[in-house]
């Protein structure tokens, strides 16, 4: 089976190289590369071209979310996964918008970071649990200082089901074929939610599934 | 001890201006005082000069009517003698007592005339007197004659004796006028020559007035030109030492944001990124540890926690000195975040909007609306006891406007304005733009601020 390939892009050489440690002791992912700014991280993905981009946000000279944005605008199909110290959702959202598909907290890392490469891999997003329950804290205070409903509520069970598959990072196609529905239900069903929800793209969709502790 | 002295050598002008007030103030009151009196002098010498003109021209009246009565009486008297010679009855008793009666009042009248006289007047009156003495001794002169005899002197008495009386009486007439005339033109005379006098002293107290009135002017100038040079010269003073506080501020917030971010760098990178790699080790410790080792794995966890909660209030402090997001995310993000921060730690639910607002906002200005916004947000949580706070941020044509509103209890804006609040305006006066602050007790309070975007060139220094 032919190994994932990894390019770590942070600017802190010990943290650098604890990253390097974890992800080279398993045997199914190698390193290709490091780079220890966002301008150097971009040009060299663009001539490796790795598998998945593990990259942090906060670095010197186009920072994560610009050099994600970039990456995934030439190579579509490496994936991201973003570390960051903030579980903040302004941050999770970011990074999402910017095409991440995972996102992991820097604390966390050691422990979740194999994983998360192995899911963004395979097109599926990833969070660390701490950011799912920051985000779920933030939701529910609100709610009760707004006296809002929750719209999760408002949601049928095949919504819920859609949501998650959506969220997943699966296409109207796949879903349809999943759950034997037609393109144009699915799309419905997805409108449905979405407006439901008020959320705006799919990245929205993905924070929010996270949020509910749907995804992680 | 410096300040002292200067204080001391610009308190010694003070009283220099002062005297020279008070010799103003003198000047110009001797001044009106000389006026007035002066005026008052006029005006007495004025009408003392019009009674004597009266009094002067009454006397002339009286004294010509007198004379031209003592003319005329003497006149009368001749005609009586004159009647009295022709007459030829004996009894002449009413002719005789009327006779007596004209020379009884001539006497009076003679005696009467003032005594002040002019040689004219002396002259006229002597001869009247002594016309009249001849008049007498006509008149006693026939009254002793026989009848007989009498008629025969009556002719010759009458050519020889009372024409040439007659003329002479005819004679001090046309006297009496020219005296007349002459006494009135020297009246006029003296009457002049007073006017004159007064004329030459107005005219010396007016010349006197005048030069002094002139002098008080030059004074006067003189002073204010001195007080303005004075009061410009503080002005330029007060607007210099005012521009160099105001450099020394905007230095001073400079200071502060650099030492502040390369602070929280060195927290970051070196301890925050120390204690990471620590926190990295003990994990790939930890899991490469063996089971039969349980003592070890308490100290690892331990230590990892320690490791955990300094990692955790480095990076807080990091944060609190130089928000990351500022340079991770944008401004929006990082309002977005320190909003939600906010509401995590408080009781306050705080909503961020944003308009327009640019990506490539320069640092000066991202850095002035986050702290605005964070200070506005601190005051919220620490003063207002509000449930909601707003925060908007909106770029127009030429301006970026920032907006923090709390529906808390409010306060006065005009009392109530502490270092926080100063430091805000601070910021905004920085970057050119304007800061308000609008609250009532119990109705809330709105921070705003407008900053010209893109700033005007020269603009900030």
């Amino acid at each position: 089976m032919k190994k994932i390939g990894v390019f770590l892009a942070d600017d802190h050489t010990l943290i650098r190289a604890g990253l390097r440690m974890v992800v080279d002791a398993q045997a199914d992912l190698s390193v290709v590369g490091e780079a220890n700014n966002g301008r150097e991280a971009v040009a060299m993905v663009e001539a490796l071209k790795p598998d998945v981009v593990v990259m942090d946000i906060g670095m010197p000279n186009l920072n994560g979310i610009e050099a994600a944005r970039e990456i995934r605008k030439t190579l579509p199909d490496t994936q991201i996964v973003m570390l960051s110290m903030h579980s903040d959702e302004g941050y999770v959202l970011r990074a999402l918008k910017a095409g991440a598909k995972a996102y992991l907290l820097k604390d966390s890392a050691e422990a979740d970071l194999a994983q998360a490469i192995r899911a963004a891999a395979a097109g599926k997003s990833f969070f660390s649990p701490a950011v799912g329950k920051v985000l779920l804290e933030d939701y529910i205070r609100k709610l009760q200082r707004t006296g809002a409903e929750d719209s999760y509520e408002l949601l049928s069970p095949r919504e819920r089901e859609i949501l998650q598959l959506v969220a997943e990072g699966k296409s109207s196609k796949e879903i349809a074929t999943l759950l034997n529905l037609s393109v144009y239900t699915v799309e419905t069903h997805r409108a449905h939610v979405m407006q439901k929800l008020n959320v705006h793209g799919i990245p929205e969709l993905i924070l929010y599934a996270v949020r509910k502790g749907i995804i992680s | 001890m410096n300040t002292r002295t200067a204080g001391t050598e610009s308190a010694t002008p003070l009283p220099r201006s002062h005297k020279l007030r008070w010799l103003l103030l003198i000047v110009g009151g001797a001044l009106l005082s000389l006026l007035l009196a002066s005026g008052t002098l006029a005006i007495r010498f004025l009408d003392k000069l019009h009674a004597q003109q009266q009094v002067v021209s009454h006397t002339l009246t009286a004294r010509a009517q007198m004379l031209s009565g003592l003319l005329l009486s003497l006149q009368s008297y001749n005609d009586a003698v004159q009647q009295f010679v022709a007459q030829e009855q004996a009894d002449q008793a009413p002719a005789r007592s009327h006779l007596d009666q004209l020379t009884l009042e001539l006497d009076t009248d003679l005696r009467r005339y003032p005594n002040d006289r002019d040689p004219t007047e002396t002259a006229m009156l002597d001869g009247m007197q002594s016309v009249f003495t001849q008049q007498r001794t006509v008149y006693i002169s026939v009254l002793a004659a026989k009848p007989d005899e009498r008629r025969r002197q009556a002719l010759s008495l009458i050519s020889d004796r009372m024409i040439p009386l007659q003329r002479q009486i005819l004679n001090w007439s046309g006297t009496l006028q020219t005296w007349n005339g002459e006494r009135l033109q020297h009246a006029d005379r003296a009457l002049v020559t007073e006017f004159g006098s007064l004329q030459g002293g107005l005219s010396r107290v007016l010349a006197i007035g005048f030069g002094s009135g002139l002098l008080l002017v030059l004074g006067s100038l003189v002073y204010i030109i001195r007080l303005e040079r004075q009061t410009h010269g503080r002005y330029v003073q007060l607007a210099q030492s005012q521009h160099e506080l105001q450099r020394l501020s905007s230095r001073l917030v400079d200071a502060q944001e650099t030492e502040r971010r390369s602070l929280s760098r060195e927290l970051h990178d070196g301890i925050g990124q120390a204690l990471g790699a620590l926190l990295v080790d003990i994990g790939r410790m930890s899991t490469t540890l063996s089971d039969d080792r349980p003592e070890v794995r308490t100290q690892l966890d331990n230590m990892k926690s320690v490791a955990e909660t300094t990692l955790l209030s480095v990076r807080n402090i990091a944060l609190l000195l130089r928000p990351s997001m500022l340079d991770d995310l944008g401004l929006v993000a990082a309002l977005e975040w320190q909003g939600r921060e906010v509401s995590r730690r408080s009781e306050i639910e705080v909503s961020v909007e944003s308009e327009n607002m640019p990506d490539d906002l320069p640092d000066e200005y991202r850095i002035c609306i986050y702290r605005l916004v964070q200070e506005a947000l601190n005051n919220a949580v620490r003063h207002s006891g509000a449930r909601n706070a707003k925060v908007t941020v909106e770029h127009s044509a030429e301006a970026i406007s920032v907006q923090v509103s709390d529906d808390g209890r409010g306060f006065d804006p005009t009392r109530v304005r502490g270092l926080g609040m100063l430091g805000m305006e601070e910021r905004v006066h920085r970057l050119g733009g304007t800061f308000t602050v609008r609250s009532q007790l119990g109705q809330g309070a709105e921070i705003t601020a407008n900053l010209p975007f893109p700033p005007a060139s020269g603009n900030h220094s």
